[in-house]
């Protein structure tokens, strides 16, 4: 069977009806590069799980139809009330166009937002879907923070997305530089709306300086007929600091890519991530660490709870160069099965070429420990009460240690409704 | 209060309980003894109602009500309380959040209000004081790398904020120092009254010399092989188990 594909001629017309801004050259090198290389299928290692012909499918209806897709009443109160319950400065896109107002009502000093099209826009393009994004790139953001500055409150991007009336597809990328000695915390939030089908594509670079400290968290709540594919790459400077937390709580076929390069001596990186799924849905997290000198730390420990027929797909990569020694290596992936028909495929992977290095990496599978169940019953808990006890309990670990405290209280709260959800069968 | 009149229960197709029969009334205090592997925590299991244990014959009335049709809450919420001999290490489980949802699942059965918080912590703080326990663990895990002493103080904590009328307390003595012993012995009598009923099981005499029990019963390869009062648990740390099998054989 031949793998579905975007077609070409479809792509090239959208590009072509784009602004001819600063990125139009580099929307066609990309569409280019993406005609020249494909989109990955199931034959590829990295995309065994994560099967993307419904996705190109999707593409497909959306280029043929319509571009410019009216954003509804249901958008603008998702936006208000996601604002409303986040303390952030908040830049938002909805259905990949930017919100200009939200990047001139940016109050803090010692950040810088523009629009990618303003700037001779370089952007990287290296991985097919990647591709797809710079070419039908509206526009992005870049973020840049002053060197020597401490952002006092979080900067929240907002994705929203809104597929009321025909399928509809949208691209979003956010460039974000931390200059040195800078520090700053980031919430990236994706939501969507709609009934139609729906297919978003985020790419995130995230370049931090020697010795800053970026703080990242990403929450990912789209509507569960809705689909994505998200990548953040990161390159950390010299004695830099990265702490990513991600929560993946919707979405129909979710897939999402962390590169972390650590290039320079005493950068730390820890990400870790939570994902929450039933019925249909299909989560796949992959992360990629590579050490390329050391001393360096990258720790990760990702959990998942899934029940109905969900899917989950935990792949992490760690790879220590030659070359890398006083590298400090932990992987992570634990995972609660709550019903006989949900699924997870974990897969830890250590390449080390170095000799002086501390590599770990655990995974593991089960369901509620029954010992535990017991004990809560002997309580006065019923059996329902107890075990939405112990699954808010595996996932609060998460949340312990994900970074912006700030917002700790409103993620535990939306666990628990989502966990109440998938515990009640409704989505068997 | 609880009779058991002729109980037969296995786990995985193995009989352990082979016919036992005990009554507890209210306000008396029950000492179990026998040697390991006896049954003696089987009993105490079947009686909180694992589900992992099945009974094949006998009966367990409860004040009145057969037990045996009852889930494990909603027996702790009629009042029976059992002390694990292995309490369970819940990680990321406030043991605060769990004490408080203990104590209002008994009072939302009861008919009463959720209590207040401010009267809870304070409440909790009073016994923790008795028992001589430190406060910090309130907020710890439940029994989250709690010491073997800790985590059997805190099965009496919970003990003495549920007010259960049945307690059963499987080897809460065992691993104990002499200042813990005191302190769940404390515990203990602070709960005894004509209107409850305490079951203890227990290797050693020295948890009686602080708790006075009415009854002392051996079990032995799931049977009540004999019973008594107080003495016979002197006669047993005297002689040890072979007199009462040779005994019960003979
Ligand atoms: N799952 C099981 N399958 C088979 N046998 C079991 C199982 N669980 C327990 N048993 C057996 O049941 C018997 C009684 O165990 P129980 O824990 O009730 O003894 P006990 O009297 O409490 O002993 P101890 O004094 O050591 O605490 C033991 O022989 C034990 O090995
Ligand atoms: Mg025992």
């Amino acid at each position: 069977m031949k793998p579905a594909t975007l077609s070409y001629d479809a792509l090239l017309a959208s590009v072509e009806k784009l602004p001819d801004d600063g990125l139009a050259v580099t929307r066609r090198a990309a569409l280019d590069h993406l005609h020249k290389h494909g989109l990955p299928t199931t034959r590829h290692e990295d995309w065994k799980y994560t099967d993307l012909t419904k996705i190109v499918d999707i593409g497909n209806q959306f280029l043929d139809g319509q571009w410019d897709q009216p954003t509804s009443q249901a958008t603008g109160d998702l936006v208000n009330s996601i604002r409303d319950s986040i303390e952030a400065d908040w830049l938002v896109m909805s259905n990949g166009i930017i919100d200009q107002e939200s990047i001139a009502g940016l109050g803090q000093t010692g950040i810088s937002v523009t629009r990618l099209s303003e700037a001779d826009g370089e952007m990287e393009f290296s991985t097919p879907l990647s591709d797809l994004n710079a070419a039908l790139l509206y526009d992005g953001l870049r973020i840049h923070v002053a060197a020597d500055a401490a952002l006092t409150r979080p900067i929240g991007i907002l994705l929203v997305d809104d597929a009321t009336t025909s399928p509809g597809m949208s691209q979003t990328r956010i460039e974000i530089e931390l200059a040195a000695s800078s520090t700053a915390s980031f919430i990236e939030y994706h939501a969507s709306s709609g009934s139609a089908d729906h297919y978003a594509n985020s790419v995130s670079n995230l370049k931090l300086g020697d010795n800053s400290h970026a703080d990242y968290v990403r929450i990912q709540e789209r509507d569960r007929s809705h689909n994505q594919t998200n990548r953040l790459t990161v390159g950390l400077g010299r004695d830099s600091r990265f702490n990513h937390c991600a929560f993946d709580f919707g979405g129909r076929l979710v897939r999402n890519d962390l590169t972390v390069d650590i290039a320079h001596p005493g950068a730390t990186a820890a990400f870790d991530g939570l994902y929450l799924a039933g019925g249909q849905q299909h989560i796949d997290n992959h992360t990629r660490a590579d050490h390329r000198v050391g001393p360096g730390i990258s720790h990760q420990e990702y959990r998942g709870i899934m029940t109905g027929h969900a899917r989950g797909v935990w792949n992490g990569k760690a790879i220590v160069h030659d070359g890398a020694d006083g590298t400090d290596a932990e992987q992570a992936n634990h995972n609660l099965l709550l019903s006989d028909k949900a699924e997870i495929d974990a897969k830890p992977e250590l390449e080390i070429y170095a000799d002086d290095v501390k590599c770990s990496h655990g995974t593991t599978v089960g369901q509620l420990d029954e010992t535990a169940l017991f004990y809560l019953r002997t309580r006065g808990l019923n059996e329902h009460e107890a075990k939405q006890i112990l699954t808010r309990a595996f996932a609060q670990a998460i949340v312990s240690k994900s970074p912006i405290d700030s917002i700790h209280e409103m993620l535990t709260t939306k666990i628990a409704e989502r966990l109440s959800g998938l515990m009640q069968g409704v989505e068997a | 209060m609880l009779e058991i009149n002729d109980l037969k229960a296995s786990i995985g197709g193995t009989e352990i309980l082979r016919g036992l029969s005990l009554n507890v009334s209210a306000g008396e205090v029950h000492a179990i003894m026998g040697p390991n592997g006896s049954g003696k925590s089987t009993l105490a299991q079947v009686i909180a109602g694992h589900a992992d244990y099945e009974v094949s014959s006998g009966t367990v009335t409860y004040m009145g009500e057969n037990l045996l049709d009852l889930e494990p809450e909603e027996r702790a919420r009629e009042g029976i309380f059992l002390g694990f001999q292995y309490p369970v290490e819940i990680p990321g489980v406030n043991n605060a959040y769990l004490l408080k949802a203990a104590v209002n699942a008994r009072r939302k059965h009861e008919g009463l209000a959720e209590i207040d918080a401010f009267e809870f912590l304070k409440l909790a703080k009073e016994k923790m004081a008795l028992l001589d326990m430190d406060p910090k663990l309130l907020n710890r895990g439940v029994n989250e790398g709690f010491s073997g002493g800790e985590k059997k103080r805190n099965e009496i904590l919970q003990m003495a904020m549920l007010e259960p009328k049945l307690a059963i307390l499987d080897e809460t003595d065992s691993g104990l120092d002499i200042d813990a012993l005191r302190a769940v012995a404390k515990g203990v009598n602070a709960l005894r009254s004509a209107d409850r009923a305490i079951v203890l099981v227990t290797h050693y005499q020295r948890l009686l010399d602080y708790v006075e029990p009415d009854h002392v019963h051996v079990l032995s390869q799931g049977r009540i092989a004999r019973s008594g009062d107080k003495s016979l648990a002197l006669q047993l740390e005297e002689k040890g188990y072979d007199w009462v099998r040779e005994a019960a054989n003979g």
